[in-house]
């Protein structure tokens, strides 16, 4: 029996490097799970639009305001329906820890970056369809847009970034907190409390000085004053965070730092899932 | 280039003339948890390609640990592990590829039909899809699970359901199978169906399985060499039958009154028991090394040590195992 060289006799696995596929695994796997669970797609909706449809066009009439205050609100509530379908969505990461899911998915020969990537991917999607669905509803009671091509795009590029960057810290906030329970506790501070100083429902600059200074900070700010500029072609919102003339230039610099707060929050989510998996 | 398990009568597997080298390797391999905890002091051992090898050991013994570097989510502190000669530390994909975990709690999606669990395995393992639906068909065959494909694992038995897993594991055709407590928490009447089909798993695929278990017929049932674990060390590793070796062909087992580990020190200081003699609560187990059992049983009686009940029997692995880390637990008490 003559030696064999390792080299030859261990026929080693080779590894396969494209990683799109994988992603599309997983990322169809998240969706038939979610799909598995309409409430997931259609309880995030209901407070959006019950402001949009409902509380908005009540305060509208109680403050005999003559301006289009229901647009405002409209659009005013993708603001909160993305933080809180993304923050949903979070869930399914500690629903995936706890039914022991993840095990499985960190012991697949995948690069592990590409499980939060295929979440994100259904956050993504579940949330185009929500806003789409409360857009339509909008549009359905009367509610009147301002559209063009490129108002179109400003706010395309506005809601993907802040949903990717929002996923981000649901990502992150369920890497760190170990039950569901403790994450839904934090759902609140982290997807609603924002969304009353980032000029949702009146403009930042009816906010006391110091909340309207922090206003300016949040990226959910940014996010809907292009989503306003996008779809009411109103450019005042940008105006009350910058005090600029150019509306592109102010739209350009709102959407840098929602695209940083993206980039950021995107990084820190896989660092934690990473750092969470490997022990 | 993918690599198909064959069963061993389709094309010379087990006559082979090439000898393969072990599919793993364990190099002085160490995990020192956050907080200064050893789980894994420095283990080696390898595990011969198409071998079964048994992790034994009590809970905190280090096995998980060890699996969890093995199967790459647990990060070694020193020390390097290679499977089928991908290094775990610096090649996790090649050796996550090459392998494939039946983890001790569920890991499919419930929601999900057992199908859909089997073709997302396949998927993540990058089984060709031409091959997948009829690998499926086979395993599901192979492990009874094909009359459930299409049902939601939800509606699954605990049996049925870790069969399923044993299923999602054999997909991807690993080269090296890790069950992790595979029987825990089962029935003994599903436990026993399971070894059946590892048994007849073993039987038609030549792959490499490491088993960690602390039920010892389990492992003597399949593992062809076990290593027995305890607070982060191997303290043996032998076949079961040498293993069972280490306490002769014969033992005494008497019941005692009083403290049967008093009772084994002055049985070891009057020489009467080897260093292989252990005690549990109020047993104490003397192997009898070719002695007459009587000439024993009189020389204890001599010392004054009072027994209740007197039986003698052949080794087993649960005396190799007590010995083992009863033993030590009492040393480092």
């Amino acid at each position: 029996m003559s030696a064999v060289s390792p080299e030859i006799a261990l026929r080693r696995q080779p590894v396969a490097r494209n990683p799109f596929g994988p992603l599309a695994t997983l990322a169809r796997r998240r969706f038939q799970l979610t799909a598995g669970r309409p409430r997931e797609l259609f309880v995030p909706l209901l407070t959006p639009i019950l402001f949009a449809l409902v509380i908005a066009p009540a305060l509208k009439t109680a403050l005999h305001t003559s301006t289009a205050y229901e647009a405002f609100v409209a659009t005013g509530t993708i603001g909160l329906l993305i933080p809180l379908n993304t923050m949903f969505s979070g869930l399914s990461v500690i629903v995936d820890r706890e039914s022991g899911a993840q095990r499985e998915l960190l012991s697949a020969p995948i690069p592990r970056p590409l499980l939060p990537l295929g979440n994100l991917l259904v956050a993504l999607a579940t949330t185009a369809f929500q806003v789409a669905v409360l857009l339509g509803v909008a549009s359905a009671r009367r509610i009147h847009f301002d559209i063009t091509a490129g108002g179109f795009l400003w706010f395309l590029a506005a809601s993907v970034l802040f949903t990717i960057g929002m996923y981000g810290m649901a990502e992150v906030l369920a890497g760190r907190v170990p039950k569901a329970e403790e994450y839904i506790a934090r759902v609140p501070a982290v997807a609603i409390v924002p969304w009353f100083l980032a000029g949702s429902l009146f403009p930042i600059d009816a906010l006391p000085v110091v909340l309207t200074w922090i206003a300016r900070f949040l990226p959910l700010t940014h996010g809907l004053a292009l989503v306003r500029y996008g779809l009411l072609n109103d450019a005042s919102a940008l105006h009350d965070i910058w005090g600029m003339h150019s509306a592109s230039g102010m739209a350009a610099l709102s959407l840098l730092v929602v695209a940083a707060f993206a980039l950021v929050l995107t990084r820190a989510a896989i660092r934690v899932f990473s750092h969470s998996a490997l022990k | 280039m993918a690599l198909a398990l064959k069963p061993l009568d389709s094309d010379g597997w087990a006559d082979t003339a090439q000898p393969e080298p072990p599919a793993i390797v364990v190099r002085a391999l160490a995990k020192t948890y956050p907080g200064g905890v050893e789980a894994v002091k420095a283990i080696d051992f390898e595990v011969e390609t198409g071998e079964v090898f048994g992790l034994l050991g009590p809970n905190g013994a280090g096995k998980s640990t060890t699996i969890g570097m093995l199967t790459t989510t647990v990060r070694p502190t020193s020390g390097s592990a290679t499977l089928v000669g991908h290094d775990v530390a610096s090649e996790p994909l090649g050796a996550r590829a090459a392998s494939s975990v039946v983890f001790q709690d569920p890991v499919v999606d419930r929601s999900l039909t057992g199908r859909r669990n089997l073709e997302i395995h396949a998927r993540l393992w990058r089984v060709p899809q031409a091959e997948a639906a009829p690998r499926i068909g086979e395993i599901a065959a192979a492990v009874g699970v094909e009359e459930l494909l299409e049902r939601p694992v939800s509606t699954y038995s605990g049996g049925q359901r870790r069969r399923l897993e044993i299923a999602r594991a054999l997909v991807s055709h690993p080269r090296v199978l890790f069950l992790d407590e595979p029987t825990v928490g089962l029935d003994p009447r599903i436990r026993a169906e399971l070894l059946d089909v590892i048994s007849g798993l073993r039987a038609r695929y030549r792959m490499t399985i490491l088993l960690t278990t602390h039920y010892l017929d389990e492992a003597d049932r399949l593992c062809d060499r076990i290593a027995v674990m305890h607070l982060g060390e191997i303290v043996a590793c032998d076949s079961p039958e040498a293993l069972r070796a280490t306490l002769g062909d014969e033992i005494l087992e008497l019941r005692i009154e009083g403290d049967g580990r008093a009772a084994l020190d002055a049985l070891r200081a009057e020489s009467i028991a080897d260093c292989a003699a252990f005690a549990v609560g109020s047993t104490v187990a003397v192997p009898l090394r070719e002695r007459r059992p009587v000439d024993v049983l009189s020389q204890i009686h001599a010392l004054g040590v009072t027994t209740q009940a007197v039986t003698t029997r052949l080794p087993t692995l649960d005396d190799v195992y007590l010995r083992l880390t009863g033993g030590r637990l009492r040393a480092d008490a």
